[in-house]
């Protein structure tokens, strides 16, 4: 039997796929269940897929929404000032593309100028993608400077 | 010449037009890649990675593969969308890495002397914790930030065309 110490080490060490697996979970999967809920709750036909209710580029803002947390824990941990701030901007930066996706499909959508749903899915899962393989990272690298600074 | 001849002439492929979910998708695997070398070699690789920044080797190393990861997402780019590569995109994806690998070098010198300059316990292994984290970011930038100057200078030529 393994001792307690080694059960906590081992959820040290997965926590950030715990973490980023809550976004997933409340940013992506609650969403699409409260449909559902909904529907059943009103006796009503609708069954919208992922698709359908992300075709306006709401990933996008999920994505934003989880580059923030990131950036927190960045300027919370003890790295030097050079690496949380290249770290905070990079991510920014990504952050802000996945938003503008949401944007841009309100926009279009709004003003009835070349709006493509499929297009606004695709492209808002693609950078939230991006924004969490990211922040997936950042979390580890996070996790090992923690334990360095430990010691 | 007939009438329909200029109908059934070649009409001249349009350059090629980069969007954001290209170097993405790229993007969002290498990074995976590196989550995964990291869970699976959690001494080894961060000591691969720190070993070659000491010698040198991590800076052309990453250059060299940054560049051929850019011209490679243009090409493939432009094959899928049927469009004629240009000349300043290209040229772009070559240089600006270079650029943003080399800058980033000295920021990380200057990380790495504020780490050392401090009373600091466990100094060694904080400078290699900041060594691994600035290259991947450097890694991060020398791809994205080539995509995202092309496609802003995409917007400003389209405005003003």
């Amino acid at each position: 039997m393994l001792p307690l110490h080694s059960y906590a080490a081992n959820w040290t060490a997965v926590k950030w796929l715990l973490w980023i697996g809550l976004y997933l979970i409340l940013g992506f999967l609650a969403p699409w269940l409260m449909t559902r809920a909904w529907a059943h709750h009103h006796r009503s036909d609708l069954r919208p897929g992922f698709r359908q209710l992300f075709q306006n580029g709401e990933l996008g803002l999920i994505g934003l929404i989880l580059a923030i947390s990131v950036i927190w824990d960045l300027q919370r941990s003890q790295y030097t000032p050079f690496t949380v701030a290249l770290g905070s901007v990079f991510l920014t930066v990504t952050a802000i593309m996945a938003g503008q996706i949401w944007i841009e499909s309100y926009c279009r959508r709004s003003t009835n100028s070349d709006f493509q749903p499929e297009r606004g899915w695709r492209d808002s899962r693609t950078m939230l993608l991006l924004v969490a393989s990211q922040a997936l990272v950042i979390e580890m690298l996070l996790d090992r400077f923690a334990k360095v600074t430990a010691q | 010449m007939s009438a329909s001849a200029p109908a059934l002439a070649r009409q001249p492929r349009r350059t090629v037009g980069l969007r954001l979910r290209d170097p993405a998708v790229a993007l969002t695997f290498l990074s995976l890649i590196f989550a995964l070398l990291l869970a699976l070699f959690p001494t080894s690789f961060p000591r691969f990675v720190v070993e070659a920044w000491q010698n040198g080797r991590a800076i052309p190393v990453m250059i060299l593969f940054t560049v051929a990861v850019n011209l490679g997402i243009y090409i493939r780019v432009a094959q899928r969308r049927s469009a004629r590569p240009g000349m300043l995109a290209p040229a772009l994806l070559g240089a600006v890495p270079a650029f943003v690998v080399a800058g980033l070098k000295f920021w990380l010198q200057a990380a790495i002397a504020h780490t050392l300059s401090g009373d600091v316990p466990n100094v060694l292994a904080r400078v290699n914790e900041e060594i691994l984290t600035q290259l991947y970011f450097a890694f991060i930038g020398a791809v994205f930030v080539p995509f995202v100057l092309i496609i802003f200078a995409q917007q400003f030529r389209d405005r003003h065309s």
